[in-house]
């Protein structure tokens, strides 16, 4: 136990360091979303009339930008691990499935907490959100909950990607996500056929929480979807830890 | 137990679809000295190291490092095992140092600083130590990725093709680092495709399309090889060619009956090049054959 905490810490120091290192990686990473969401607020502006009221759509939005950028940095900086042969690398130095996943999960969170926060105070301040303390909290929550999962999500995708061009496949998985989600199209009015894709897209659930808070109401008024988040992001850890693959 | 050999192998396979790698290797490399695996590319000796390291799953036959199971007990053996990969696998915006430490905590090893520093010295690098990668040469990223693979003292060092792509001299001195490694009790297994190496091993196995040709030290391998032995006498000159020249060429000359009209005697070596190309035809040629 005390090996894996001090390889996982190792690996978390790692890639923070790297970070810490590749500024302008780094920046890039913070300041492209803010970017993002300026444009956002030029389009809503130009939609606004009396039946679209953008503050619904806006933190659904944030929560999006959010999945997306987490997903792709990560799998991208996974599948490159194993591309440049650093990953096998650390199997044979003595690095386990266990410390490789939890390692990048630590300093990921640690960028993915970050950007979360800046996108939110961001879109207070554009679109004059009206919240309460206690609501911009659990907003911030499920949003981070959201990253956690993108990254994991982005993890479990790498370990099926040689190359890193074979992540942009899954791009359009990403999107198909956003539009079942319910974040563009109600759930209700997407084709019924289709209603069982949203189920899987863990930014349904995400949209799902934040709708119920945008309109006034808690954590606890959302009801057991509030658990779906994390429940869906262990089931993803578990898969994503027995597909790495180790051996060849 | 110190008879054990480092490696153990016996009928090794390894098929990617329908490429049969390696059509069983059986081999046995004693502990200490360095051991020398030649072979064109693509000839299975990455993924012979890759069997070895527990990298990769066997698809029949028995391997065993140091006595133990590269893939049952793989966990056991990497902590006595180094590896260096062909391509550097290092990270590129980090320093040796931070690299060296990234990867010894793996075995969660007690004086790091200390360890760091003195395989940082002995691979010439202290100076650079603090650079990130990127702003080093090649060779010397190389030498990073060589302080890697022994910073924790392994008793086994798996090195594939540690010299492709680094000017002759750095060649020089690599060699000389993995002589004083084996001078100090380490195993050394290398991959190479440049015959001349050859002559830096203690042993020497051949390997081509999965197939182990031949396992002999260097002096051994050339002996295999012909030698073209010619004898000037009377104006006109005799050529001969013959296996182990040592052994045949007094006969020969007892054939002439030390003639005092033999004027002048030429012995040509067959190059260890020659004698590998020739294996590696030979090899073809039945394959063809069959």
């Amino acid at each position: 136990m005390a090996g894996t905490l001090s390889r996982t810490g190792a690996m978390a120091g790692r890639v923070l360091a790297q970070f810490r290192r590749d500024k302008r990686q780094f920046a890039l990473s913070l300041v492209f979303p803010l970017i993002v969401v300026y444009f956002v607020k030029v389009l809503l502006d130009v939609l606004t009339g009396p039946f679209f009221d953008p503050t619904v759509y806006v933190v659904p939005y944030g929560a999006f930008l959010v999945h997306f950028i987490t997903f792709l940095v990560t799998a991208i900086v996974l599948v490159s691990e194993r591309t440049q042969g650093t990953l096998d690398r650390m199997f044979i130095s003595g690095y386990r499935r266990l410390d490789i996943i939890s390692g990048y999960l630590l300093a990921y969170t640690a960028l993915s907490t970050l950007q979360s926060l800046l996108i939110l105070v961001e879109m207070h301040w554009l679109f004059e959100l009206d919240y309460t303390l206690a609501q911009f909290a659990a907003i911030y929550l499920i949003m981070w909950l959201l990253a956690v999962i993108s990254l994991i999500l982005g993890l479990l995708v790498s370990n099926f990607c040689r190359t890193v061009s074979q992540v942009i496949p899954f791009f359009p998985l990403i999107l198909i996500s956003m539009i079942v989600s319910g974040v563009l199209i109600p759930f209700e009015e997407l084709p019924r056929w289709s209603q069982f894709l949203s189920y899987v897209s863990p930014l349904y659930y995400a949209n799902e929480v934040l709708q119920e808070l945008v309109r006034g109401g808690s954590l606890l008024d959302a009801g057991w979807i509030v658990a779906a988040l994390p429940a869906y992001g262990v089931l993803l850890l578990a898969l994503s830890a027995v597909t790495l693959r180790e051996l060849d | 137990m110190t008879d054990m050999p480092a490696v153990h192998v016996h009928d090794l396979h390894k098929s990617y679809g329908p490429v049969q790698a390696l059509k069983g290797v059986s081999l046995d490399i004693a502990r200490g000295g360095i051991f020398g695996l030649l072979g064109p590319n693509g000839a299975g000796k990455t993924t012979f190291i890759r069997l070895l390291t527990g990298s990769s799953k066997r698809d029949a036959g028995e391997a065993a490092v140091l006595g133990l199971d590269p893939q049952g007990d793989r966990w056991a053996l990497r902590r006595r095992i180094g590896y260096m990969p062909q391509e550097p696998a290092l990270y590129d915006d980090l320093s040796a140092r931070e690299n060296l430490t990234f990867f010894v905590r793996a075995f969660n090893r007690r004086d790091l600083s200390g360890r760091v520093n003195e395989t940082l010295a002995f691979v010439g690098l202290l100076e650079r130590a603090d650079d990130p990668l990127f702003k080093l040469s090649g060779g010397m990223r190389q030498r990073v990725s060589l302080a890697c693979a022994l910073v924790h003292q392994p008793e086994v060092l798996f090195l594939d093709e540690p010299t492709t792509g680094i000017d002759p001299r750095l060649r020089r001195t690599f060699w000389a680092h993995f002589r004083k490694l084996a001078d100090g009790g380490c195993t050394i297994l290398v991959s190479t495709h440049q015959m001349d190496e050859v002559v830096y091993c203690d042993r020497v196995a051949i390997l081509q399309e999965g197939v182990l040709l031949a396992v002999d030290t260097p002096r051994g391998l050339l002996r295999r090889g012909e030698a073209l032995i010619r004898v000037e006498l009377d104006g006109r000159t005799e050529t001969s060619a013959v296996h182990d020249y040592p052994h045949r060429l007094p006969a020969l000359l007892r054939g002439h009956g030390l003639d005092p009209a033999v004027e002048r005697i030429e012995v040509e070596e067959a190059t260890l090049e020659q004698v590998v190309l020739a294996m590696i035809a030979e090899h073809e040629q039945q394959r063809e054959e069959a």
